[in-house]
């Protein structure tokens, strides 16, 4: 069984009496353990597609199914409960909590996982020191480099052990040199612990990275290449 | 990890918070202290009319009290009722015999209420000894001593020692009269007692008005003024038919209710004062609520709940309230305590006040009240809650990827 199947998807956004068609007719298949990139310019729907495939949005048609839960018909309540456990986002703008410290913000998600405040320490200092930023654990996001808070935002991704991380141009903010280290990263997580990740870039050099690359153009799938690179 | 970031999102902008806060704190301060002062003007009103007069509760023939009769009369042990002796709560008893006349000296005469009582224990009831100008106080062992209020005494011309002629009706039917001196002048600032009230010894006005061994009733203290009308209803099933007990509620009813509407003014002025608060609080709350949308995104997308989110908020609102309930409740005792301890003199701008029934002193004088700490301080913390809640809301109600998406 897939990890995450869209069924014929559509999302149309309705602006005033204008309706914007971000996503039209899309079927996809991700398995378990994929390192995928959702490839595009700007309005072809990657973000549209990471945010059906993560629960934040309801598709207008079609439908998303995700670890086996069909995502259309939970309710919010649910959907939270799904995010929290089964899903990370990396976002392009790290969007880390700035009154946190770096391992407050890694912790958080396991802390509304209720996860004992011993266990939670453990675990963010063992991905602090995978990630390369042990040492920066007290350190507000204000304190830390772009590259540095986008370490800290894998880390609070990964914390919860999701089955799925979703990456919303993940080095977008970045320097090429950064951008290379943390993609090399996420495939090294990839590789290592089977995490599943689904990714948005409009970079080629990103997209070069990735074993499989679908290319959406004005919400439509126009090519998917790459399962077996 | 969630109080840690509700108390660090409440100092992001610091400026506002304590702008909030400052707001939060002088309202719930002043009010403790405004409350502090109304109830210590009650409290000296119901003691002008109780402490230097009537009493907490009177014990009197049912009817006495509206004709005040002179044959309403009843005997003097009646004092040592072993109702009223056991009673916790009676805290003095005092026998009285009352009697209105003319009282002169040489070619002056005005009219008086001469109430005649045991010294040792009148004091146990009323505070006339505590204001005394002139003389002293009368003597159990003086036999015809009367201590008069100020104004009498100035429209009579006397001075403690001097000689006074009291004319009266008696029970017998004659003309009863006797001299008395000066012992004492009192002044309470009430001008009915000041002009008007004379105490003389019990003995020699049962003599004068030929009521040997009778009173019309006896006054007495309570420990605490504002459950008397309890006492009384306690004690009135224990006593003989011919006998009741009134409290000073049910003497001065104009009084009872002015205490009535004070307890609804109070709570309309904390209204009033907390709703602008409450104003302020939910401006700095939604600008706060406003400038995170998109952090309550990003907690979303982690798997937050949209209660979850509410709860953050509120939280936030409630730490703020209690912040500013511990510095505002701190400020209000400390400023209550100064107007307890010093207040302020006003008899150089004002002079005293009787209305409904007491006197209102040119002073301005707080005392302490648990309800007058109790209300703001609930209060405070409700309208934090309440005027959190619309912000919390909002933020609950965010769709996540439209907040995720906020700049």
């Amino acid at each position: 069984m897939p990890l995450i199947e869209l069924k014929n998807v559509s999302k149309i956004y309705r602006l005033g009496s204008q309706s914007v068609t971000a996503l039209s007719e899309l079927s996809l298949l991700f398995e378990a353990g994929e390192f995928a990139v959702l490839a595009g310019p700007s309005g072809s729907g990657k973000t549209t597609a990471l945010n059906l495939i993560g629960c934040l949005d309801r598709p207008t048609s079609g439908q998303v199914i995700v670890s086996g839960m069909n995502l259309g018909t939970a309710s919010s309540r649910q959907l939270a409960d799904f995010r929290l456990q089964h899903i990370g986002f990396i976002f392009q703008s790290y969007n880390l909590i700035p009154v946190l410290t770096a391992a407050e913000n890694a912790e958080f998600t396991l802390m509304l996982q209720k996860v004992p405040k011993k266990s939670r320490r453990e675990r963010v200092r063992r991905l602090f020191a995978e990630l390369g930023i042990d040492g920066l654990e007290e350190r507000r996001p204000a304190d830390l480099s772009g590259g540095q808070q986008q370490r800290v935002a894998i880390a609070r991704a990964m914390a919860g052990n999701p089955q799925v991380i979703l990456a919303d141009e993940p080095t977008a903010n970045l320097d090429s040199h950064t951008a290379e280290e943390l993609l090399e990263l996420m495939r090294r997580l990839n590789r290592e612990q089977g995490t599943t990740f689904v990714f948005s870039s409009h970079d080629d050099r990103v997209i070069s990275q990735a074993r499989r690359v679908i290319r959406l153009e004005d919400g439509c799938l126009s090519d998917d290449t790459g399962a077996d690179r | 990890m969630l109080v840690t970031l509700a108390f660090r999102n409440l100092w992001r902008n610091q400026r506002r918070t304590l702008l909030t806060l400052s707001a939060m704190v002088v309202s719930a301060a002043l009010l403790i202290l405004a409350l502090g002062v109304f109830s210590g003007m009650f409290k000296d009103m119901l003691a002008s009319a109780t402490e230097q007069y009537y009493g907490h509760l009177v014990l009197a023939e049912p009817a006495y009290h509206q004709r005040r009769e002179l044959f309403s009369s009843l005997p003097a042990e009646l004092a040592d009722l072993p109702a009223l002796r056991d009673a916790p709560e009676i805290t003095g008893r005092s026998p009285r015999l009352r009697s209105f006349g003319l009282l002169s000296r040489r070619d002056t005469s005005q009219p008086v209420e001469l109430l005649g009582v045991l010294p040792e224990l009148e004091q146990q009831v009323t505070t006339l000894h505590q204001h005394l100008t002139a003389g002293r106080y009368p003597a159990p062992s003086d036999r015809n001593a009367a201590l008069i209020g100020k104004g009498l005494a100035s429209k009579l011309n006397v001075q403690p020692g001097d000689e006074l002629v009291f004319v009266t009706q008696a029970a017998d039917g004659s003309i009863g009269n006797d001299l008395l001196f000066v012992s004492g002048i009192f002044a309470t600032g009430d001008s009915r007692h000041d002009n008007n009230l004379v105490l003389a010894p019990l003995n020699w006005l049962q003599q004068v008005l030929v009521l040997p061994g009778r009173i019309h009733e006896v006054a007495m203290l309570v420990s605490d003024p504002l459950n008397a009308a309890l006492v009384a209803a306690r004690l009135n099933p224990q006593l003989p038919d011919n006998l009741e007990v009134l409290d000073w509620g049910a003497l001065l009813p104009e009084m009872r209710e002015v205490i009535a509407a004070y307890d609804v003014s109070r709570m309309i002025i904390v209204t009033i004062l907390y709703l602008a608060t409450g104003l302020g609080i939910l401006n700095t709350f939604f600008m706060s609520v406003m400038e995170r949308t998109r952090e309550f995104g990003i907690l979303m997308a982690q798997g937050m709940r949209p209660w979850a989110i509410r709860r953050l908020v509120l939280l936030e609102t409630l730490l703020l309230g209690c912040i500013a309930l511990t510095i505002g409740l701190l400020c209000g005792a400390l400023m209550t305590l100064y107007m307890q301890q010093i207040g302020i003199d006003l008899a150089g701008y004002i002079t005293p006040v009787t209305y409904a029934g007491g006197t209102i002193l040119p002073r301005l004088h707080a005392v302490f009240e648990p309800g007058n700490f109790s209300v703001p301080a609930g209060m405070l913390l409700l309208v934090s809650l309440f005027a959190g809640f619309l912000p919390a809301n909002r933020a609950a109600r965010l769709d996540p990827v439209a907040a995720v998406r906020e700049e």
